[in-house]
């Protein structure tokens, strides 16, 4: 009893620490995680099998974790080091492609396509979000975005928060369309064995169905503020300099942004795992920088994979001592065994799970709570997984503390002075996220019951 | 002539800010306050009120911070000001700035020279009731407010305590000899000092 208490008592000193925003993220979630060793690993299960199932640095040396013929799971509790190394090779990636200029002038490129008309930009910027998220961590797509978007803004002479704010949704909701797009799908397909491919078919179509209602929607709800008609610049007059400072460096980047795309599209086929593309893309990307490689390798977001880390230690102790399958049990016996209440469960409570606190440690939590209800229920446990990705991956929408692209959007706007405050934001962004949740639970409950 | 930067730190009602306006326009250089942001608001195209009305406030609510952004308009606007300050300090003007956390902004600065007004309760109800035209307990509440709202921006920001003296080069108690004589008797002090140093 000890155990679950302590396990229990950890778990929630680190969500409200980690709302509290206080301490580093990391910080918090290395100690709760160190805690978690002590008390409940250590004193309370008196466990070290335990303890070594949830660290999980065995699996590493396995063929398996970096080769899998077929679907299977990468991994199955405790620190899930495929997300992290996969992670970490995408960070490295990003900061090869942000070093020569490949953000900027994509861009830059697409807003001269939309022949610098502020509407069109505002509905280009949306895919353009929409798409780059899929494959890119949605902070380094808002940075660039919300930054040229700024740029366009005061020589276009419109509103950029609006667009910010659009480019901050479309983000969120491309990132639900892949395996890769958002970190909850990394855990969620990594642990439950799931291939770039299965989320594309299942979370990617709702995902394109949704971005499509929310242009439109976006479109109507907000192309009255983008722009005072006294205002209009002609299009002829702009002089925005597009160039590419570095040739090589842009085509090698672009080279391997490319190739990452073909390794996680077919990984499932390739059975190449998603920790071996992560190294295999860094070590591409590192080779191909030569003397900047350790420049590149500095930049990495350490912080982050630490966070990760910690989060998983400490979730790693609610799974052993058997808490999660508690919860699994009362969310059965809420919805009493009615599919639709369960999956409406899941979905909304993520959704607003995420709009406050971070969807990392949330999606972590409910992955093995939806494997004990899909055995405790007889629900397909896949099911339940594109509905948890879903949730959580949109409810970050809702606020302006919900996901990591939405506090880099409205930093980045307000260091500028254009300020975006929580009236602004939920006044806009809230009725989207809601629009985008129904369809999202009308498009579950029509394909999978 | 060389560079100096005056910051002054206030208690509301203390007259601070005039003294900043005095010692501005004796020394015939720039003062920055809430104006900082006017150019920005104008160089955006909008409302400057949309921006002064998050300035010098703590963060409130719920707040999440990723790689250095916070999610707070406070916190954006904020750094925006220091940006401002760390710029114009930069560029080797002399400046008057007024609160903003200046001092602590440009504390390795050599051309700072920082401030901190203070005041007489009963002096600083008296000059709140005649500048706002509100009875001595409004005038008090007020005080007490905007008080309030500067020492938690202030200590949220800064490294040293809001009015603690060991923040500041001068401190001084603008009620003893009133606004104008503390502004004159500041300016006699630097400019001397200034003089001394070849600054001026």
């Amino acid at each position: 009893m000890f155990a679950e208490i302590m396990a229990i008592v950890i778990f929630v000193a680190m969500f409200i620490m980690i709302v509290w925003d206080r301490f580093p993220k990391h910080y918090v979630t290395l100690i709760c995680g160190a805690l978690a060793s002590i008390f409940v690993f250590g004193i309370g299960m008196r466990s070290s099998e335990a303890f070594l199932e949830t660290i999980a640095v065995q699996g590493i040396f396995k063929p398996s974790f970096w080769y899998a013929a077929g679907e299977s799971a990468e991994q199955t509790s405790g620190v899930n080091w495929a997300t992290i190394i996969f992670l970490w090779g995408m960070m490295v990636m990003v900061e090869g492609m942000a070093d020569a200029g490949f953000f900027d002038w994509l861009c830059l490129k697409i807003a001269k396509l939309a022949h610098y008309e502020p509407t069109r930009i505002f509905v280009a910027f949306m895919v353009l979000a929409a798409v780059l998220s899929m494959f890119i961590d949605s902070i380094t797509v808002i940075l660039f975005l919300a930054a040229v978007t700024i740029r366009l803004a005061r020589t276009l002479k419109f509103n950029p928060i609006p667009v910010i704010m659009a480019e901050i949704f479309c983000a969120n909701l491309g990132g639900s369309a892949t395996m890769c797009g958002d970190p909850p799908n990394i855990i969620i397909g990594t642990s439950l064995g799931y291939s770039f491919s299965d989320f594309v078919v299942n979370t990617g179509v709702i995902g394109a169905i949704s971005l499509v209602i929310i242009i439109v929607y976006f479109y109507f709800t907000m192309r009255g503020k983008l722009q005072n008609p006294n205002d209009k610049v002609d299009p002829s007059t702009i002089d925005v300099d597009i160039k590419i400072d570095n040739l090589r460096e842009f085509l090698i980047s672009t080279f391997i942004f490319a190739l990452a795309v073909v390794l996680l599209v077919t990984h499932a086929m390739t059975g190449l795992t998603v920790a071996f593309i992560g190294v295999a893309i860094a070590a591409v990307t590192l080779i191909a920088s030569g003397r900047k490689a350790l420049k590149l390798l500095k930049r990495v977001d350490y912080f982050t994979l630490l966070f990760f880390i910690g989060l998983f230690i400490v979730v790693g102790g609610l799974e052993q001592t058997g808490v999660l399958v508690v919860i699994a049990n009362f969310i059965a016996k809420v919805s009493g065994g009615n599919v639709h209440v369960m999956l409406a469960i899941i979905l909304w409570i993520s959704a607003i799970a995420s709009a406050f606190i971070d969807n990392i440690p949330f999606s972590a939590t409910m992955i093995p709570v939806i494997k004990s209800l899909a055995a405790t229920t007889g629900l397909d446990l896949s099911t339940m997984a594109w509905t948890l990705a879903i949730g959580t991956d949109i409810g970050g929408s809702m606020t302006p503390i919900g996901a990591s692209a939405n506090v880099v959007g409205i930093s980045t706007a307000g260091k500028e002075g254009y300020p975006i405050s929580w009236a602004t934001y939920c006044k806009e962004l809230v009725p989207g996220t809601i629009i985008v949740l129904i369809v999202s639970m009308i498009s579950i409950y029509v394909r999978y019951l | 002539m060389g560079q100096f930067i005056i910051s002054v730190g206030r208690e509301y009602g203390s007259g601070g800010h005039e003294i900043a306006t005095i010692l501005a326009e004796k020394f015939n250089v720039p003062m920055y306050d809430r104006n900082m942001l006017d150019q920005m608001a104008e160089r955006n195209g909008i409302d400057a009120e949309d921006l002064h009305k998050h300035e010098e406030m703590k963060h409130r609510g719920l707040v999440r911070t990723v790689r250095g952004h916070s999610s707070s308009v406070q916190d954006t606007i904020a750094e925006l000001q220091f940006n401002f300050i760390r710029d114009k300090a930069a560029s080797g003007e002399s400046f008057v700035v007024v609160g903003r956390c200046a001092e602590n902004v440009l504390r390795d600065n050599p051309a700072l020279i920082s401030i901190f007004v203070r005041g007489d309760e009963g002096a600083k109800v008296e000059r709140v009731s005649r500048l706002y035209k509100l009875n001595d307990l409004e005038a008090k509440a007020k005080m007490f407010r905007h008080d309030k709202k500067r020492k938690a921006y202030h200590n949220y920001y800064s490294k040293m305590k809001w009015g603690d003296s060991r923040g500041y080069d001068f401190c001084v108690n603008s009620s003893l000899m009133g606004v104008e004589a503390t502004a004159e008797a500041l300016y006699e002090m630097l400019s001397k000092f200034l003089k001394e140093k070849g600054q001026l």
